[in-house]
């Protein structure tokens, strides 16, 4: 018996692809043009495209800090949150009193919404004097409950008879980590990588709060203050959305194989 | 460290993301005097003397005039110390010729740009 055809699935696929591409591609189209994006008929092909929107978009609003301020924020987060996390998953991974309530109470504190935490995460902020800085505005995503729990399912993935040996070498629990796991753990590092700069690239709410002067702002706060001060910038507005989602695309393109690994193994190890 | 690292694409797109707005950088240190220049001419195409070319900047809302100077013998003018990547140009006679406004976009502040000739006529 003939095995069935591929094309029909191929061509389901590529006809939602399509579908769930339109909207970026409408974004990038009115960026290019500035058109109406309420115009009718609409316009599929993008009449007279120019990238002078760009080149307004970096120099009506202080792009270039706002760009800085995104990517110390997100590198902190990403550094922070591998460190503490990395720490936390392996520690996870041990036999020791009250594990599994320390596990409860995680999992428990993933139910609470951040905005509800948003008082106390801003008077400890306030407290540790970091307020106003980039530090602060990383502070709440330095350490996260999801990916903790996807390296601790990374790290219970490997055998334990290769740490046991490794312990019979003579390694710290340090280098049992950075030489052993880590290496074996890839997949878990892009995924904590990528969701951490998704978090902090996309954060709004908490820079807006923790923030006190414009330079410190980010872009997803620039975004806010360009709708506030323009008008009649459509293609501007749309040029600045395309500018700030470039890094996050990019990055994930980068590591598209390794993030669909990573959470699929979080998912069916956790 | 082994040298296959520096082969990984997560090193490798962020090495040319650096070199390309290095380059951009650079070429930009090089063409950022400021100069705008050009040519009027009339509709017959002969370079109109003494004419007086008006720069408009643009604020938030509208465009409003920044500088203005006159065109030499033969018909050119030029601009120079300009600190903007949006503008618009005009040309007036003293005899009450004008040409269309001419939206001026740079690619960068201050770029060093000529412009096609501004074509200046009697408008009723």
């Amino acid at each position: 018996m003939r095995p069935p055809s591929a094309w029909p699935r191929h061509v389901i696929m590529i006809v939602v692809s399509i579908l769930m591409l339109i909207p970026f591609y409408w974004v990038l189209k009115t960026s290019l043009t500035g058109e109406n994006i309420y115009a009718y008929p609409p316009r599929l092909i993008p009449a007279d495209p120019h990238l002078f929107n760009y080149v307004d978009v970096w120099y009506l609003i202080p792009f270039p800090r706002y760009l800085l301020n995104s990517v110390i924020v997100s590198a902190m987060a990403i550094a922070g949150s591998l460190l503490f996390n990395v720490a936390a998953g392996y520690a996870l991974t041990k036999d020791f009193p009250a594990r599994r309530w320390i596990v409860l109470l995680l999992l428990s504190c993933m139910l609470i919404p951040f905005q509800a935490t948003i008082i106390p995460a801003y008077l400890i902020t306030s407290w540790l004097g970091v307020l106003d800085s980039w530090l602060g505005i990383a502070l709440p995503l330095l350490s996260t409950i999801i990916c903790i729990f996807i390296f601790k399912a990374s790290f219970e993935a490997v055998p334990r008879s290769l740490i046991d040996a490794a312990r019979v070498d003579g390694l710290s629990e340090w280098r049992i980590v950075v030489r052993i796991l880590l290496p074996l753990s890839k997949s878990a590092i892009a995924t904590n990588v990528i969701l951490t700069f998704i978090w902090s690239w996309n954060a709004f709410l908490w820079p807006l709060i923790v923030t006190r002067t414009p330079e410190m702002q980010t872009l997803p706060l620039g975004l806010a203050r360009f709708l506030s001060v323009m008008e009649d910038t459509t293609g501007a507005l749309y040029a600045f959305v395309v500018l700030v989602l470039i890094p996050g695309l990019a990055i994930f393109l980068m590591a598209q194989k390794e993030f669909i690994r990573g959470l699929t193994s979080g998912a069916t190890k956790g | 460290m082994s040298w296959r690292v520096l082969h990984h694409r997560f090193v490798v797109v962020p090495l040319a993301l650096v070199a390309l707005v290095a380059a951009w950088n650079l070429y930009i240190a090089f063409n950022d005097h400021g100069i705008l220049e050009g040519q009027v001419r009339d509709r017959a195409g002969a370079p109109v003397a003494g004419a007086t070319v008006i720069f408009f900047e643009r604020n938030a809302i509208y465009f409003q005039e920044k500088v203005r100077t006159t065109t030499d013998a033969k018909g050119d003018f030029r601009f120079t110390g300009l600190q903007h990547h949006v503008g618009q140009l005009e040309a007036v006679t003293d005899d009450g010729r004008r040409s269309d406004r001419r939206q001026v976009r740079l690619w960068f502040r201050a770029q060093d740009t000529e412009v096609a000739p501004l074509i200046v006529e009697r408008r009723s």
